[in-house]
């Protein structure tokens, strides 16, 4: 909870010694914590660090989903991880993408926990059960 | 999962790019989806959803097949 309260607030992922300070504990330990929350598929490290590139619905690096909160802009995943990050923040905001096809600007905007625009689709080219083979592209 | 601004579109992006055609469904469903998966995520009380749990948070909003199996 530490890391998601910090990366909401500064609008970008601790690091294991931050956090380490926040609770007064090791930074060898925050790290283990880090690279147990990792291999449980709670967090995504990036490859060979234990900086974080994903605290889902939260992105540490730009995507292609930037989100529009009452509590700060944020980059999701990818589009049900943006809408998951208007949810969590209050169900009020805007994930602004672009279709992959032809490249024009989409905006979905929540209002009062509702989406308001309801043309397009999602899609989802990988099939559930393989979500964790290659998150990144998931 | 990217945001297509119609079936045709996600047709032709499957064609130039050589993706699989997977699962498309309306972005209303997609908005469910997400405020049930995260909406409580900064909650204390959070934990991961065992995958019966996931299972049946698909299920409900009508994400059934193979497609949405976890197996």
């Amino acid at each position: 909870m530490a890391l998601y309260e910090r990366f909401v607030e500064d609008g970008e992922p601790p690091g294991a010694g931050e956090v380490a300070d926040a609770l007064g504990i090791a930074a060898a330990d925050a790290e283990a914590a880090f690279r147990r929350l990792h291999e449980a598929h709670i967090i995504v490290l990036t490859p060979a660090t234990t900086q974080v590139w994903m605290a889902a619905p939260l992105s540490a690096v730009p995507t292609d989903f930037r989100v529009e909160t009452t509590r700060g802009e944020f980059w999701g995943n990818c589009v049900w991880d943006g809408l998951g990050v208007v949810s969590m923040l209050g169900g009020e905001g805007t994930v602004r993408t672009r279709c992959p096809d032809c490249g024009e600007p989409m905006a979905l905007r929540v209002e009062g926990g509702q989406l308001l625009e309801t043309d397009g689709l999602a899609h989802f080219a990988v099939p559930a059960k393989r979500w964790w083979d290659n998150i990144g592209f998931t | 999962m990217l945001a297509f601004r119609s079936e045709a579109h996600v047709d032709r992006w499957c064609d130039e790019t050589g993706h699989e055609r997977g699962a498309a469904f309306p972005l209303a469903t997609a908005w469910r989806l997400a405020e049930r998966w995260y909406r409580d995520r900064l909650s204390p009380e959070w934990r991961r959803r065992t995958p019966a749990e996931a299972q049946a948070v698909f299920a409900e909003l009508g994400l059934t097949g193979e497609f949405w199996n976890l197996g």
